[in-house]
């Protein structure tokens, strides 16, 4: 049988778990990396060190950049304005998508549509959202919301317009009313696809964010890294680059976990059994 | 046989499906034919003949061109009460558990939590899959699942069953148990049979009377009454007589 990926640690016949032998490699690659510095193979104008990396973390977290603004309201500020866009958008992508999706009419009539406003690139937006909203959160928050809409709007289209019409007439056989078919079978079937949709779209968010906040800011990490480009700080660069990373990480962990929750049904079999 | 005794009544029903030339889109032609009160018949022919379109058309789930279906003498205008239907892949909500598909219905008539746990523990029993209650549909195996299909449908407490090839994609030795176990639910409770399969042997065994439909457009061809006792021998030589008039009647 096959292992799920967060099943009992897996122990090597030396007792290491899985999680050790991560650790160590990246232990081993972190101190490969400052031994090459510290032995002048790598300049430390191109790439800083990882203990200097890592003083310069303490600095951002006591202090701050610009002076007062700890990294950690730099996380706070960018996280907020992703779940204010995100949420936005899903709120008002996944009932929109749920309706085109079963109105065959809707669906043909507004797939031009989509398609166009899909494919403009969110970034492109930024001077026309700025001319309508100025410089503002507000224009932050809806570019988030623009770029994370369609893709969860798509997504949800295609799995409504494909739940299995078997599911729908069971439905109809089993007294369900219309309101109820569309609770109670349209809705549930097209969830996977829902949250497929949400996955991608928050890959978008934060591609959208760290641009929109290299404009007009000091808050948020894509003005951290933009203020350490002006300072030629490539060790702050890179340490709010590894922040974005570790911030997308937990929001990505965080999405499968409330899927694993919501679809217990359709998660790897194994994990249902256990 | 008078028009009283009749539950289920056909009468010249057509079916064309919009958007197909003519020729083709003709589904079914003129179909006429009763069914009695508590009497299962099955309905047999190659792919194409229209019968999956005719339970569709019973059930209320298709409307038909021309012509009507009678419940108890009462036109049919959509799905209802008195059918319950058990479908070809057993068509199980996937994110409900077994127990769950099989409260899905009373649930939808607001019969409260209590009670239909209840009824739906004795389904469970009854198509006997104690200790599964809590599994998905994924977890079940293809029996299990038409199992669960068929206590979904007599959770209604339909006066009719309607079953679309419900064991055409199992093997064959859970087929021929399904094929028991059917024939025990119902003898156990009686109900009005509608079954639609391409299996003769199928039809033999499980029906009162066979109507053999032929495609192009769907009609009835011939139409058999099975004057064997149950349990019927499939080996048996009247058993296999049976097997080759429709044989022969399907071509």
């Amino acid at each position: 049988m096959r292992r799920s990926a967060d099943g009992p640690p897996r122990r090597t016949r030396r007792g290491v778990t899985d999680f050790q032998i991560k650790l160590i490699t990246l232990a081993g690659l972190l101190l490969l990396w400052e031994a090459l510095s510290r032995l002048g193979y790598i300049s430390p104008l191109v790439l800083p060190r990882p203990t200097r990396l890592a003083t310069t973390l303490w600095d951002l977290s006591v202090y701050g950049f610009p002076k007062d603004i700890t990294v950690w309201l730099h996380i706070r500020a960018t996280l907020w304005r992703i779940v204010q866009g995100y949420l936005l958008a899903a709120v008002f992508a996944i009932p929109c998508g749920l309706i085109i999706g079963r109105y065959y009419l809707l669906e043909r009539g507004t797939n031009p549509i989509i398609t166009f406003a899909r494919s403009v690139a969110t970034i492109s937006l930024l001077p026309l959202a700025i001319a309508w909203f100025g410089v503002s959160e507000l224009s932050r928050v809806l570019l988030i919301m623009y770029g994370a809409f369609w893709a969860i709007l798509t997504n949800t289209i295609q799995g409504a317009r494909s739940v299995d019409v078997n599911l729908i007439n069971a439905g109809r056989m089993f007294a369900a009313t219309r309101g109820r078919i569309f609770f109670r079978v349209i809705l549930p079937a097209t969830l996977p696809r829902i949250f497929a949709g949400l996955k991608i779209a928050l890959g978008i968010s934060f591609m959208v964010i760290i641009a929109v906040e290299m404009i007009g800011t000091v808050e948020g990490l894509g003005a951290l890294i933009q203020q350490a480009r002006f300072f030629y700080k490539s060790d702050m660069a890179i340490d709010g680059t590894i922040f974005i990373g570790i911030l997308g990480l937990i929001l990505s962990l965080l999405l499968d976990w409330v899927e694993r929750l919501t679809l217990p049904w359709a998660v790897g079999l194994e994990e249902v059994k256990r | 046989m008078s028009r009283g005794d009749l539950k289920v009544e056909v009468a010249h029903v057509s079916k064309q499906f919009n958007g197909e030339d003519p020729a083709h889109g003709l589904a079914l032609s003129d179909v006429s034919f009763g069914v009695r009160t508590n009497e299962f018949v099955a309905i047999v022919g190659r792919s194409g003949c229209g019968k999956s379109t005719m339970l569709n058309i019973i059930a209320g789930l298709l409307d038909p061109s021309e012509g009507e279906v009678l419940i108890n003498g009462k036109p049919v205008k959509g799905p209802g009460l008195d059918r319950g239907m058990v479908f070809q892949h057993a068509s199980l909500f996937p994110w409900l558990t077994a127990i769950e598909n099989i409260e899905f219905g009373p649930r939808n008539l607001g019969v409260p939590r209590e009670r239909r746990r209840l009824l739906a523990q004795g389904l469970i029993e009854l198509v006997r899959l104690k200790g599964f209650e809590g599994k998905y549909p994924r977890e079940l195996s293809g029996g299990m699942q038409q199992r669960v299909a068929i206590a979904r449908a007599m959770a209604m407490d339909p006066e009719i069953l309607l079953m679309d090839e419900p064991f055409g994609a199992l093997d064959q030795l859970t087929r021929e148990d399904m094929q028991r176990e059917l024939l025990r639910i119902w003898e156990g409770h009686k109900k009005t049979v509608l079954f639609v399969t391409h299996s003769i042997i199928e039809a033999v065994y499980l029906a009162d009377r066979v109507l053999v439909f032929a495609p192009h457009p769907g009609c009835i061809r011939k139409e058999f009454s099975i004057g064997l006792p149950r349990p019927r021998q499939k080996s048996s030589t009247e058993f296999m007589r049976y097997y080759e008039e429709i044989y022969e009647a399907i071509g």
